[in-house]
């Protein structure tokens, strides 16, 4: 090596320590950009915690219990909102690909902060309290969740081909965006189906 | 005048009686109606600007908090406490819902009680992150400034150090054999 080589590899050496020693200036300039997707997550687990033994063949007047949960990967808190809603087979669901939600109106909602990272769940209890036979339909008057009872009026045609009578509880997820002011769906749902049996 | 024209006169009398008391009562009750379906309007109004001021409040203090959040304030305790507020609003949603319009209202009052200060306490962290920002950024700045001129200096004294010993040692080395 000659001289020339030694004073190039002194001048490298010496950049390399000035860029390390000048990293805590250059942090606040240059800022990376966060890896990983944003998004929530939703779901629905069953009285045990867990994915499986979801009520299916409900009683008027019987209770049935539930698990509600949000996870926020969005990268900054998030102001959410879960409309629970009831309905039959004819009536519409969210179109969760178009960010359509169902227009039937909620029978209960959770409104809930969440900082990222985090996750948030609640047990939802839920029952039909009025419900009655009219000719071959079922007619479910008012639906109650977590002890608020609210007016339904909601009529499902006995299933020929899967022998029930059947409706619908399920829960949107809205997102609130700052920019518009106002909760947006966030293109998910969860639900479960009922069959009425008496 | 005769008993049965004393009788008629009598049975006029209580006939208007009567009448006049059936308009008083038919009055009352369509006053009444009218009172209580005017008083209902009034306090489901009422309860639906109080909602309106809760959402408001609530979307408010969220805005304040992403803001405190972005400069890196800790902002785990103002979520709790919006936490509160957001149930109190669902509540007051919930409660309009089944026309329970009094208990809708205090619902959305208490919201937006929790907003507004919430809203204030966010804007208290913002200023206190921000400041604390400014000295980091300060801090940072001068120990870079102090790492840099080190190294310069250093880079600058070695490089010196490294040449006279490079020319030294060139100097020293002597040429071997010689003119006779």
């Amino acid at each position: 090596m000659n001289f020339q080589d030694y004073r190039t590899l002194f001048q490298v050496g010496s950049l390399a320590f000035v860029l390390l020693a000048a990293s805590p200036a250059l942090s606040l300039i240059v800022s990376f950009p966060r890896g990983g997707e944003s998004f929530s997550e939703l779901w629905l687990l069953g009285p045990n915690h867990m994915a499986e033994d979801y009520p299916f063949n409900v009683q008027a007047g019987e209770s049935y219990s539930l698990f509600l949960g949000v996870g926020n990967h969005l990268g900054h808190s998030a102001y959410y909102l879960v409309c629970a809603k009831f309905r039959n087979q004819t009536q519409p669901l969210p179109n969760a690909s178009g960010s359509e939600p169902s227009s039937l109106s909620s029978i209960y909602e959770f409104q809930f902060f969440l900082a990222d990272g985090d996750v948030w769940e609640t047990p939802v209890t839920f029952a039909i309290p009025g419900a009655s036979i009219q000719g071959d339909s079922v007619v479910v008057e008012s639906v109650s969740v977590n002890d608020r009872i609210l007016q339904v009026d909601c009529s499902s045609a006995w299933d020929s081909e899967y022998s029930g009578f059947y409706f619908q509880l399920f829960f949107e997820l809205w997102l609130y965006n700052s920019t518009r002011s106002s909760f947006q769906f966030h293109d998910r749902f969860v639900g479960i189906w009922l069959n009425m049996t008496g | 005048m005769s008993i049965e024209a004393e009788r008629s006169v009598v049975a006029m009398g209580s006939a208007i009686r009567l009448r006049f008391l059936s308009a008083t009562v038919l009055l009352f009750a369509l006053s009444s109606t009218l009172m209580l379906s005017v008083s209902a309007t009034g306090n489901q109004e009422v309860a639906a600007s109080t909602i309106s001021e809760a959402e408001q409040s609530m979307a408010q203090a969220y805005e304040a908090v992403l803001d405190a959040e972005r400069v890196g304030a800790d902002i785990s305790g103002l979520l709790v406490r919006l936490n509160d507020a957001a149930a109190l609003l669902s509540n007051a949603h919930m409660a309009f819902e089944v026309e329970d319009f009094e208990e809708a209202t205090g619902f959305a009052e208490l919201a937006s009680e929790v907003g507004y200060e919430v809203v204030d306490e966010a804007e208290l962290l913002e200023i206190e992150a921000n400041n604390a920002q400014v000295d980091k950024s300060w801090l940072f700045l001068v120990t870079s400034a102090l790492g840099v001129s080190t190294v310069l200096v250093a880079s600058l004294l070695g490089y010196e150090f490294f040449k006279r010993r490079y020319y030294g040692r060139l100097s020293k080395m002597k040429p071997r054999g010689g003119l006779s």
